[in-house]
């Protein structure tokens, strides 16, 4: 186990980083694997080296102002621990971009988020190009998504992504390469003398490291202000509650999802950056079989994911029949997990998914299951330091087994939404941040998630909860993932419809549907309406949004 | 037909091929195709359950000249060739599962082509017949050896491996266009005098393996992958060991009304091939994507 008090002392991000860089030294840090298993490594050292270049470059050379932030926009790669590193260890705000946003919404984050700079990588400049003009970002520093592995693999990468994939735009935009820049910071750094400790002198647990941007329920997206101090928080709660299950320097982590999402950023890097394991980047999931090498090449302990990806990994093959034999956590977050997908998985690998709970405004982990004593369903009790209650709708708390509003206090929780002192004021009252989602409590003190509060459905004055029907509905074998939504009914007021897109070809027919979900729900729950999808619509995590479906409807919201 | 040097050329190609194939391989590739040995099952009966039926139906069906149906025969019987595992590789299939077929079918080849031979063929044809052991054994040296190097490549340093697949990748590609751009002219003396019906008889005899080794595998409820691959398998036979089978078994002067049928397969097998190959893959691809069915999670 890491060395507590490193973390607890923590003053910073960036000193942390440091600190833990020197610590673990010559062990391997991040390891890019393509889906033919090329890899590339780099080690605690050659990310604090690099990472420090980065640094200096963008305080000495572009003369960024301390404070002020910087955006990064890329899918998993080796340059994208570089690029986070250094933005913290230079005293700047990191501004994680999902490099699937269309131009506007990258426009409007750029923007609300004031960044002054881009990382980005070569397969996106084209949008860079576009928002050039129309935002305060006047630098640009472009990458080669294999930079940094060996030269031959590295070539040949690129050369499928340009030539074969047509991958990278053929647009002429000023940028600078991430290269260039490192080698420039090099050179300052050795010229002068530099030290980038400097740097991080005044951070301290209240300055702002990331604005984490989500899109929330409703609206435009809003900038999470999580400090320093919410980062190292969660790091150290979450570190405190696995302290059984991680060995420092031992462990080798899958990391699918994508960094710029707050669940890999704070779960998968920072947490087992600080223990010296080696992170495993698979730049994209999808196929799934793209991580087959990973899972194959490395002794993968840990695997963090969403329901979707434990579900496409239950799914393969290969994954059925040679499950990673090292493999001793999983956990599951970003959206709830199916009972049924839980149980496959435990099928194959033996290993029960630890289902946690956590939202972009907590930075993010509120709720784990614990190791030892996990439940199906639930996801668990508070971290440390967590305070947790559930209210109804006059702010009383509610008794164990009623659902209620979630209200969580805690050091994750962020210092409110940037520049939106309104929003701010209606989620966070009297240090209680309001989740949005209703959740109820067990005797033995277990929370389990309901629904969102928006998403309930009302037939005939009893309450539907959509995730309830969904979790029987994904229980029937054909079913590969659905949506329940309410549409308008004269009769009941709102009658419970689903979306399903199959695993097949074959259309159950929709008796057999209604058959299956009646023998387990009562007959309110049960869906009226059925309606075969090819694909059902997904937020960039791959959270289904019902609220999509929902508009669609004629009266709908 | 090919000279002696371009044979030896075509050889070194495949061994470079073949190197490239095993680099992208695991032990675990194969611990899997192994784990379910119902897939070399059905393969194997596919292979000399099969094809040999084909073989002498299409040469009955078409009413060939002894000579030619003796060709197709021979075609018929001899065990999967190299070029199927390249197929397969391009089409996404199980790969270790095809090589594990190869090999199999060419060791069960040495008892079972004589005697699949002797059985069909002991109507149409007399004397002995003879199994060249040296094209048997260079058969499974192509395959084998340059396949296991590839794999200790691999476990040895994944990138060195995954280079070594992708020039194997390429240089497959090559061969592949190679074989399909000579072939009119190599062999325009051979399509000028040649009938009709032979031309369709080793058309079919490969397509037809396709197909039914397709259904077959369905029927006997094997996963897409896996039938793709026994369908690869099945249809892809062996080419110049037939040839090499007329060589040794039959007097000069009855050779090349014998060996039209097994020259005519080999080409049109690789034109044939590539076009399920292209299929396969699009299928495949579309399969893969459909499982996760958002872009990035």
């Amino acid at each position: 186990m890491l060395n507590v008090e490193t973390l607890q002392n923590a003053p910073n991000l960036a000193w942390l980083a440091k600190k833990t860089c020197e610590n673990f030294h010559n062990l391997p840090a991040v390891t890019m694997v393509l889906a033919n298993g090329m890899n590339g490594t780099l080690s605690y050292k050659e990310l604090d080296e690099k990472s420090d270049h980065l640094a200096i470059y963008l305080r000495e050379k572009l003369k960024i102002p301390a404070g002020s932030s910087v955006a990064i926009q890329m899918p998993n790669c080796l340059s994208y621990p570089i690029a986070a590193l250094a933005i913290l260890k230079a005293g700047l705000v990191v501004v994680n971009v999902n490099p699937l946003y269309t131009v506007p919404e990258m426009i409007h984050q750029l923007n609300d988020s004031e960044a002054v700079a881009l990382i980005t990588v070569d397969i996106f400049k084209d949008k860079a190009a576009v928002m050039l003009d129309k935002t305060k970002v006047q630098k640009l520093l472009v990458v080669q998504l294999p930079e940094f592995l060996p030269y031959f693999p590295k070539k040949i990468a690129q050369l499928v992504i340009q030539y074969w994939n047509k991958q990278v735009p053929k647009v002429s935009v000023p940028y600078i390469s991430l290269k260039e820049s490192l080698r420039q910071g090099a050179q300052l750094k050795k010229e002068k003398n530099l030290n980038v400790s400097e740097f991080e002198k005044g951070l301290n647990h209240q300055s702002i490291a990331v604005l984490q941007y989500t899109g929330g329920t409703t609206g435009v997206s809003k900038g999470a202000v999580l400090t320093h101090g919410n980062l190292i928080s969660n790091m150290n709660q979450l570190l405190v509650m696995l302290k059984d299950q991680l060995n420092t320097k031992e462990e080798t982590i899958l990391t699918a999802l994508p960094l710029y999402h707050i669940f890999a950023f704070t779960v998968n890097f920072w947490c087992f950056f600080v223990i010296g394991a080696r992170n495993l980047l698979c730049p994209n999931p999808r196929p799934i079989s793209n991580l087959q090498r990973a899972l194959e090449n490395y002794p993968v302990t840990a695997i963090s994911g969403v329901n979707t990806l434990y579900n496409a990994l239950n799914l393969e093959d290969w994954f059925k029949e040679t499950p990673p034999a090292k493999l001793k956590l999983a956990v599951a977050g970003g959206m709830s997990l199916h009972l049924s997908v839980a149980q496959t998985f435990k099928k194959i690998t033996n290993i029960d998914i630890i289902e946690g709970y956590g939202l972009t405004e907590t930075s993010p982990a509120i709720c784990f299951n614990p190791f030892a004593k996990p439940k199906e369903g639930s996801i668990g009790l508070p971290l440390p330091q967590t305070e947790m209650k559930l209210v109804n709708d006059s702010g009383q708390e509610v008794n164990n087994g009623e659902p209620g509003e979630l209200l969580i206090k805690g050091p994750q929780v962020m210092q409110g939404y940037w520049k939106k002192p309104q929003e701010t004021a209606q989620s966070i009252k009297n240090g209680w941040f309001a989740t949005g989602d209703i959740a109820t409590r067990d005797s033995d003190g277990y929370y389990k998630i309901v629904d969102r509060k928006k998403d309930m459905i009302l037939v005939s004055g009893f309450n539907v909860y959509p995730n309830e029907v969904e979790e029987v509905l994904s229980e029937h074998p054909q079913v590969l993932e659905c949506a329940v939504i309410g549409i308008p009914d004269g009769a009941s007021g709102e009658a419970v419809k689903a979306y399903i897109v199959l695993k097949g070809d074959t259309e159950p027919s929709k008796e057999d549907l209604r058959s299956h979900c009646k023998s387990k729900l009562v007959a309110y729950k049960t869906p009226q309406h059925f309606e075969f999808r090819k694909e059902l619509p997904k937020s960039p995590v791959g959270k289904i949004l019902r609220k999509e479906l929902r508009k669609e409807i004629p009266g709908g919201a | 037909m090919i000279s002696e040097v371009e044979k030896k050329l075509l050889g070194i190609m495949m061994i470079l091929i073949m190197f490239g194939m095993g680099s992208g391989l695991t032990w675990r590739d194969f611990f899997r195709a192994m784990k379910k040995p119902q897939g070399v099952g059905v393969g194997m009966l596919c292979q000399f359950g099969l094809m040999p039926m084909i073989a002498y139906g299409l040469g009955l069906l078409f009413n060939l000249s002894t000579p030619a149906a003796l060709g197709l025969l021979i075609m018929g019987c001899v065990p999967g060739g190299t070029t199927s595992n390249i197929f397969t590789y391009f089409s996404k299939g199980d790969l270790a599962l095809s090589i594990i077929m190869t090999v199999a079918s060419t060791l069960l080849a040495i008892v079972a082509t004589p005697a699949l031979l002797y059985f069909y063929g002991s109507k149409i044809m007399q004397g002995e017949l003879q199994i060249p052991f040296g094209d048997v054994s260079l058969t499974l040296f192509v395959l084998l050896v340059p396949v296991i190097l590839g794999m200790l490549v691999r476990k040895w340093n994944a990138n060195v491996g995954a280079v070594a697949e992708f020039f194997g990748g390429i240089l497959g590609v090559v061969v592949i266009l190679f074989l399909i751009v000579t072939w009119i002219p190599r062999n325009a003396g051979l399509l000028s005098t040649t009938p009709n019906e032979i031309f369709i008889a080793s058309l079919f005899l490969g397509l037809s393996g396709f197909i039914l080794g397709f259904g077959i595998s369905k029927i006997l409820k094997q996963t897409n992958k896996r039938a793709m691959t026994i369908c690869l398998e099945t249809g892809i036979q062996n080419g110049p060991l037939g040839i090499a089978i007329v060589l040794f078994s039959f007097p000069k002067e009855l050779q090349d009304a014998i060996l039209i049928v097994p020259v005519l397969y080999s080409l049109f097998i690789v034109l044939s091939s590539a076009g399920v190959t292209y299929f396969f893959r699009k299928w495949m691809t579309r399969l893969e994507m459909q499982k996760l069915k958002t872009d990035l999670l």
